[in-house]
Formats: structure tokens, C-alpha cells, sequence
């Protein structure tokens, strides 16, 4: 990964959210997702798999002209068996075992075939079993109020059995679908935790190594390359995640009043390693340059445009980043003193594990497309472009239009 | 363990109680404060936590947020139902919001994995002589060229008094009394403003910028009041 140029536009990672979710009515059983993180993989297949099992029957019914057959087969049935009833039970009483064929139909099938029973089912009891039998005539006014009666009656107890049902499915189609993100989240908080378990060990027993003392200058430089490398794939884990939570739709940006200044400082001392040698300048226009971001993910987002200028230019090369309100929007800029971006690739840059053509080996390709992103994700944007100087210029854009109310103060 | 070891920041016999289920992690922290004199009892799980911590005192707990059993802030809320001892939580990068509850619940500081043994020794013994020192507030502090007289509510650096607003002046205050604590923004909010502004987190930024201006050496590359990303601000005495 680390030398090829990959360059794949159209490569996504598996989305969380394109996975199959399906209508379960054991889920009212289940416990609230599984614990934090002591989970198994093995829990998403078992949430994908335990699709429609209870509803084969609905399965069975989906296409319409089927749903009107069995409407019909059902009024044929009830017609059949309360044929020979009529001996010991009455007319009136056999519309009541229509209405309840009708009800539990309903319970399967959809409006229309519910509304097609319960007409058919209106007219072949007036037409068999009210008196004059085989015949749609009625004698007495009695007869007529049963008729109208029943007919209202099995429309409303089909209409509101439907609807309870269509609310009850999209009750649960939400539930789930919280559920499998929420399943996501805790798929992805488990994978974060496992690889950050060993590479604190790591680092952490590397470091407590160096601090008993005692080493020869072979073994501290040994155990340096211990440290630089547990940081560097916690780096590496840390792109991996955050690329599979834009892609899973997990992000979840907490946006609150942030200034700019903190942003940038926490950015640059998050890349201060990697800076080394490189001089920075920071210009902030005066005054306070708040805008609603998510700190953290801005905060990744400064870094990993710096740690871009950093790493992709020649030492010593000069790294700017600027701040300022712009009409409507703050404006973050990072631009850096190197060679810029060839033109016919700034179409591409942002994109999953794209790499430029003779970029230095290390990185996979993610900090951009991350960037992208997080930007995103708050409600901003981003452009790549040359700047006036030649070197490469990012443009961060975030939406500063509402000014936060402040409160007025006199000195004592 | 190297017994020999005499080390100026060494903190001889205090007893730290490590809540975290991974036994690597376990095993390191250990290693790590044993070699520093603390006497360590590990469990693995936050009921045996809560029991452990129930039957005997700690002078400082250490606590992993993602414990199987409970919550680890469920844990913490808990143990601040008996114990003030400091709770330092282990957690990992991309849980502000669990970051956050878990400092609103009472923890005192929090440690991100993967760290070095050298920020989490900085960061207990910082935790611990917060809790020695107590509620005994000395009347004077001073902190590079700034001294901050909390009973003449005078400020001055380099000698000059520095004019402060009255909310100015609470919110550095409030700083100054936690000088090495987090607090979150919420904290500050309810502590300065009162509970009905909790939420309004402008008014902090506004406010921290100004006392940046006026106390830092350069307002902009703060040394005092440092920002904690999308959590609340440090104040740091160094």
C-alpha cells in the first residue's frame, strides 16, 4: 500500500448503512445491542440474517394480484363452511364470521386486498344468506341496515387493522436501522479499542524502558524506533477509523462556538513532531473569529492539511495557515511554499486512497479524503488549489453567518 | 521492581487501585507505578472495582472508560458516592462526549491511549497533590509574571495591575483555584455564568481570548490558558 499509486475514484468502503436490514419481530426480545465494545463480528451477520423469518407468510403475499386471491379464497372459504351452518346459526351470526376473516386478512395483506374482501364478502353474503337467498335483493329494511352496516364495519376494521400495521412495520423498519448504526458504532468503538490496546502496551512499556535507564546509545535509539513506529500506527489506525466512520455515515459532528485560535494551536501542536524544521507562520485576523464547528474534528481536519504541507515538501520549506472572516464564512487557508499540486489532478485529490504521482513513499492516501470529509460533515467545504506563490493552497470554508450573541460588560 | 531507583518525582507509598479489564494494560500500569512506589491493586471489571474500592482506600484510582461490565461512568458516579480520592480515566481518541460526562461526573483528569508512562505519572501526581492540597487556598499565586491576589481581587502582571471585568476576573479566579485541572466547558459555564448559560459556550471563547490577551505572553501561542480540544481549558502554572 505504501508505494503503489493507487488511484481508484470509485472505491468505496463497505457502508455500514448498505447493509441488509431487514424486519424482525424478535427484536423486541433483544437487549439493548449488545454491550460496549465485548462484542462479537458475528452479532452484524446474526442482525442481517434474522431478516422476514417470522413474515414468510408477507413474503409469500408481496405481489398484489396474490393478495387478491387470497382476499377472494378467503370469502370463498368462510362461504363454504358457512353453508352448511346454516342449520343451527343465522345469517347475522355468519356476517360476523366474515367480519372476522376479514379482520385477520388484513393482518397479511394490504388495503386494497382488504377493501376487495370486504365488498366481495358484503355481496356474497347478501347473495347467499340473506333472505331471499341467491339473490341480491333485499326485503325487509332490517336486512338493508345489516348490509350497509357490515359493509362500513369490515371497510373500517380492515382500514384501521392496515394501518396499525403499516405503523408497526415502520416502527420497526426505524428501529433497526438505528439499531445496525448504532451496531456499526459499536463494531467500530471495538476495532478502535483492539488496536489501541497492544500500541499503548508498546508504547507504553518502550517508554518505561527508557525511564529505568540504564541503556546503551544502540538500545535508546532502538527503543526510539519503537516509540516513532507505535506512534506512527496509531497514526495509521487512526486515518483507517475516521475514514470508516465518513464512509459509514457514523460521524456524528458536536457543533458548538469554537475560535479559530484554539483550533489552530491545538492542530499545531498535534503536528509538532512533524513539523520540525519547518518554519510556521500563523495570521489570524483580530478579533474574535468564532464560527460553529466540531473542535475535534477540525481540529484533524488543520492537522491533516498540515501534516500534508509537511511531509510532501522539502525541509525548510515555509508552512502558512491564516484565518479570517470572509462575507459569511470563516476562511482557514494552509498553504506551503513547495512545488504545488499538478493541475490536472486537483479534481481527484480529495478522493479515497488517492495519491499524487511522485508522492514520497508512507501515508495510504486517506488525509485528504478525511479532511474532505470532516469538512463536510459540519456543514463546510473544501478546496485544493496553487497559490499565488506556486505552492500548494487548501482552503477551508465554514458557514459563520449567524454571529453568537454576546454578552455587554462594563469594567468595575 | 528496581528498588534503588531514587527519583526526585518519585511518590513513595501511596496506593492506587487500576480499574481496567485488559491484562496488558494492567500488567504495564504495574509495572509503571510500582517502579514509582505506588502499591497497586489491579481488578478487571467494574463491579469488582466498586467492591474493591468499597472495602478499602486508594489514594488515587485509575479508571478504563470501556470496562464489559458497566459503564465506566456509571462507575465513576458510584465511587464519588464514598470516595473523593482522584479518578484518573484511561480512555481512547474519537470519546469526547465520554470525556466529558465522565469529568462533569468528578474525574480529574483523563489520559489518552496509547500514552506515554511519563504523561500518566505527570498526570496522577498533578491529581494527587490537587487532592492533598484540599480546599486551603492561599491568598497570593503567582504564575510567570503574573500574580493574581485573591483576597484584594488584584491582578497584576509585571507589576501593573491589569484591568479585569468583573466576569474577567471570576473566570481567572476559577482558573487559578484549579490550576492544573480540566474543566470543561460546561463547568466554567455554570461556574461563571450560571447554570442557565451552560450551553453557551461563545461566551467562553469570547472571555478566554480576552484574559489571553491581557495575561499571556503571546495571546496568541497561549502558556497559560491552554485550550483541551472539544473538551474545556487547562490552566497550567508552568
Amino acid at each position: 500500500m505504501e508505494d503503489a499509486n493507487i488511484h481508484r475514484p470509485g472505491f468505496r468502503f463497505r457502508s455500514w448503512r448498505s447493509a441488509p436490514v431487514g424486519v424482525s419481530t424478535s427484536d423486541a426480545k433483544r437487549p439493548t445491542i449488545l454491550p460496549r465494545r465485548r462484542n462479537e463480528p458475528g452479532a452484524a451477520i446474526f442482525l442481517s440474517m434474522s431478516l422476514t423469518d417470522n413474515h414468510r407468510l408477507k413474503k409469500f403475499l408481496t405481489p398484489l394480484s396474490r393478495q387478491y386471491w387470497a382476499a377472494a379464497g378467503v370469502v370463498c372459504l368462510v362461504t363454504l363452511v358457512g353453508y352448511p351452518l346454516q342449520a343451527w346459526v343465522n345469517y347475522q351470526t355468519l356476517a360476523l364470521i366474515y367480519l372476522l376473516a376479514e379482520v385477520l386478512l388484513a393482518l397479511v395483506v394490504g388495503r386494497s386486498a382488504t377493501l376487495l374482501a370486504a365488498l366481495l364478502s358484503a355481496a356474497v353474503w347478501d347473495y347467499v344468506f340473506v333472505p331471499p337467498m341467491y339473490s341480491f335483493h333485499i326485503d325487509d329494511l332490517y336486512d338493508g341496515t345489516m348490509v350497509i352496516t357490515y359493509c362500513v364495519v369490515a371497510f373500517v376494521a380492515g382500514e384501521l387493522t392496515a394501518r396499525l400495521r403499516t405503523y408497526q412495520e415502520t416502527e420497526l423498519r426505524a428501529k433497526l436501522l438505528s439499531e445496525s448504526e448504532k451496531l456499526g458504532r459499536t463494531l467500530l468503538n471495538s476495532v478502535s479499542h483492539e488496536f489501541r490496546t497492544p500500541i499503548s502496551a508498546i508504547v507504553g512499556a518502550a517508554g518505561n524502558l527508557r525511564t529505568q535507564g540504564g541503556l546503551s546509545t544502540a538500545q535508546e535509539r532502538l527503543i526510539g524506533e519503537i516509540e516513532s513506529a507505535g506512534a506512527r500506527l496509531n497514526r495509521i489506525v487512526q486515518s483507517l477509523l475516521s475514514a470508516a466512520r465518513i464512509q459509514g455515515g457514523q460521524l456524528q459532528p458536536r457543533l458548538d462556538w469554537c475560535e479559530v485560535r484554539d483550533v489552530i494551536n491545538a492542530s499545531l501542536r498535534e503536528s509538532a513532531e512533524l513539523l520540525k524544521g519547518h518554519p510556521v507562520e500563523t495570521r489570524i485576523a483580530t478579533g474574535p473569529q468564532l464560527a460553529k464547528m466540531d473542535f475535534f474534528l477540525m481540529q484533524q481536519a488543520l492537522s491533516n492539511l498540515i501534516a500534508n504541507a509537511a511531509v510532501h515538501t522539502s525541509p525548510r520549506t515555509p508552512i502558512e495557515i491564516s484565518a479570517r472572516l470572509e462575507g459569511k464564512e470563516l476562511l482557514m487557508q494552509v498553504a506551503d511554499g513547495g512545488p504545488g499540486l499538478p493541475v490536472d489532478e486537483l479534481e481527484h485529490i480529495f478522493d479515497v486512497f488517492h495519491r499524487l504521482p511522485n508522492s514520497k513513499p508512507g501515508g495510504v492516501g486517506l488525509g485528504l479524503a478525511i479532511v474532505k470529509g470532516f469538512v463536510e460533515a459540519q456543514g463546510g467545504r473544501v478546496t485544493a488549489a496553487n497559490g499565488v506563490k506556486g505552492g500548494a493552497l487548501f482552503n477551508i470554508w465554514m458557514p459563520a453567518a449567524d454571529n453568537p450573541e454576546l454578552p455587554e460588560e462594563n469594567y468595575e | 521492581m528496581n528498588n534503588v531507583m531514587t527519583n526526585e518525582t518519585s511518590t513513595p507509598d501511596l496506593s492506587a487501585l487500576v480499574i481496567d479489564d485488559e491484562p496488558q494494560i494492567q500488567r504495564l500500569l504495574s509495572t509503571v507505578l510500582e517502579a514509582n512506589h505506588y502499591r497497586v491493586t489491579t481488578v478487571g471489571s467494574g463491579q469488582e472495582g466498586l467492591s474493591t474500592s468499597a472495602r478499602q482506600r486508594h489514594d488515587l484510582i485509575i479508571l478504563d472508560l470501556g470496562l464489559p461490565d458497566i459503564t465506566g461512568v456509571a462507575v465513576l458516579k458510584r465511587l464519588r458516592e464514598w470516595t473523593q480520592a482522584p479518578v484518573v480515566i484511561l480512555t481512547v481518541q474519537d470519546s469526547e462526549p465520554e470525556k466529558i460526562e465522565a469529568l462533569d461526573a468528578g474525574a480529574d483528569d483523563y489520559v489518552t491511549k496509547p500514552f506515554s508512562s511519563g504523561e500518566l505519572l505527570a498526570r496522577l501526581r498533578a491529581a494527587v497533590r490537587r487532592a492533598d492540597r484540599g480546599k486551603a487556598e492561599e491568598p497570593v499565586l503567582h504564575f510567570g509574571n503574573i500574580s493574581v491576589n485573591l483576597a484584594a481581587r488584584l491582578v497584576t502582571r509585571e507589576n501593573q495591575a491589569v484591568k479585569l471585568t468583573a466576569t474577567e476576573y471570576a473566570l481567572l479566579r476559577l482558573f487559578v483555584q484549579h490550576v492544573g485541572k480540566v474543566l470543561t466547558h460546561r463547568q466554567v459555564l455554570r461556574e461563571v455564568w450560571g447554570p442557565e448559560h451552560e450551553q453557551k459556550t461563545q461566551y467562553l471563547r469570547v472571555y478566554v481570548q480576552r484574559l489571553r490577551d491581557k495575561l499571556e505572553p503571546d495571546p496568541d501561542a497561549p502558556v497559560f490558558f491552554l485550550t483541551e480540544s472539544g473538551i474545556g481549558y487547562r490552566f497550567s502554572a508552568s
